[in-house]
């Protein structure tokens, strides 16, 4: 073990000085769409997809569509979408605003869950998240600390906003 | 008299860049102004995304990889500022930092494939930078700047920030973080259990990054890779530490773990040196021993 003036070699210390095991609130929904529509009432919007709309969707966007997990709204220049997706190490809750050309105006993290381990499919840690709102605080130890460490991709965060892209092309700007 | 108004805090998280970019303000005052300031600054990481991202047909680095090696090709401003800093590091390592990488990592699957398959040969000596933001490549290779862009980003997503007057902020790039103004906690991921934090670190104006593989590792069909690439043997970097390298910017503590992790220790610490920096090795094999 060397030690120079510029190049420190740290103990690797027993765990946990403070775990960094995340789970934070950015924005609740509501913040999200006056941050894009304005003071503006939006309308709730049901998208009850049939079979073959899910088909061409999955075929569309590549990636398996869930049951369930979407909601939608529509503005009076766009639509507003809230969805959640499910990577190897965490849970992201998003929104995504459309301009009525069907361009993305926002996109935006509402919720973050990270789980290191694959916890994160495991059923009793994502029963902790049940019934609780969006908006409401949801953490873990006190204070949400700033983490360095090496990059997590976020690979199935934008696959869910290409399935989100593939929903509204199918089944909502077709109708 | 009207009351001073209390601080508010704003966090907000997008995905750019591969990865979640957090930014983060406090000030006092109204909200509409930080969320447009904030606004302003993810705007500045979106721009340095679709100049220098290696997926984007349209980016700079995509038109490089595509004609550069056939006639000198113009870029951006901040793209050449990138390309710039990215050779002076190359230089100053002996190339234990270099962008000249994308072959290899297409063909271990982190990079899209296409178009055609290239030696690997290539290195940074084979990038010209010419006069009046032109670039040329004078043996087939294909550049990532997947090591140094993201701090960047960072850099420019707080320069934003603190031309909107805002006095105290963080952004984080997936883990490449930088601090304006006053001190900030930065915990540092642990090596071997990464939700974990082994460190804490203070940071007051000054950006910190680190490399580790904990996230990363995959096999492939020849064997166990990482993105993390020692650009002289090619092969793929599978230690355990992790390397964190704090710097006034964050650019260069970005592409300064990687010159740690490849370069020998005395030629890291004098590039470190060269750069005014500090890096933090934790290695639990190391500490085992």
């Amino acid at each position: 073990m060397s030690y120079s003036s510029r190049l420190v070699y740290l103990p690797v210390a027993a765990l946990s000085v403070c775990a960094p095991a995340q789970a934070l609130v950015y924005m609740s929904v509501e913040d999200a769409q006056k941050l894009t529509f304005g003071e503006e009432a939006l309308t709730p919007l049901a998208l009850l997809l049939s079979p073959e709309q899910s088909a061409a969707i999955e075929k569309d966007a590549g990636v398996k569509v869930f049951a369930g997990s979407l909601r939608a709204w529509k503005a009076n220049d766009g639509y507003f979408f809230v969805d959640a997706v499910i990577g190897k190490h965490d849970l992201i809750t998003y929104a995504v605003a459309l301009g009525a050309d069907g361009k993305v105006r926002r996109i935006e993290v509402l919720e973050y869950r990270e789980a290191y381990g694959g916890d994160v499919r495991n059923p009793r840690w994502l029963a902790q998240f049940k019934g609780k709102q969006h908006g409401d605080e949801v953490q873990i130890g006190e204070g949400i600390q700033n983490v360095s460490g090496a990059t997590l991709s976020c690979e199935h965060l934008t696959d869910g906003i290409r399935r989100l892209l593939a929903t509204y092309a199918i089944a909502i700007a077709q109708h | 008299m009207p009351s001073p108004s209390p601080s508010t805090e704003i966090r907000r998280a997008r995905p750019l860049l591969g990865t979640l970019v957090e930014i983060r303000v406090d000030a006092a005052g109204p909200q509409a102004p930080l969320h447009a300031a904030v606004d302003a600054a993810f705007a500045a990481v979106e721009h340095v995304h679709r100049l220098m991202s290696f997926h984007e047909a349209g980016s700079d680095v995509s038109a490089l990889n595509r004609e550069a090696l056939y006639r000198p090709v113009r870029v951006d401003a901040q793209t050449w500022k990138v390309l710039a800093a990215a050779r002076h590091l190359s230089q100053l390592s002996e190339g234990a930092f270099d962008i000249a990488i994308g072959a290899r990592l297409q063909d271990w699957g982190y990079l899209p494939p296409g178009p055609g398959l290239i030696p690997s040969e290539g290195n940074w000596t084979d990038i010209e930078l010419l006069q009046d933001s032109r670039v040329r490549f004078h043996r087939p290779l294909r550049i990532d700047l997947g090591g140094i862009a993201k701090g960047y980003a960072v850099d420019c997503a707080i320069a934003v920030l603190r031309e909107a007057g805002i006095e105290a902020a963080l952004v984080n790039a997936g883990g490449d973080l930088r601090v304006l103004g006053s001190p900030q906690q930065v915990q540092l991921r642990h090596p071997q259990n990464p939700a974990f934090s082994a460190h804490a670190l203070s940071l007051c104006d000054e950006a910190l990054a680190t490399s580790a593989n904990y996230y990363s590792r995959r096999a492939c069909a020849s064997g166990e890779v990482s993105p993390l690439l020692d650009p002289r043997s090619r092969q793929p970097w599978l230690g355990a530490a992790s390397v964190s390298v704090r710097a006034a910017d964050c650019m260069r503590a970005d592409a300064l773990t990687k010159v740690v992790l490849f370069a020998a220790p005395e030629v890291a610490d004098r590039v470190l040196e060269a750069c005014d920096a500090q890096a933090y090795v934790q290695n639990p094999l190391e500490a085992a021993a």
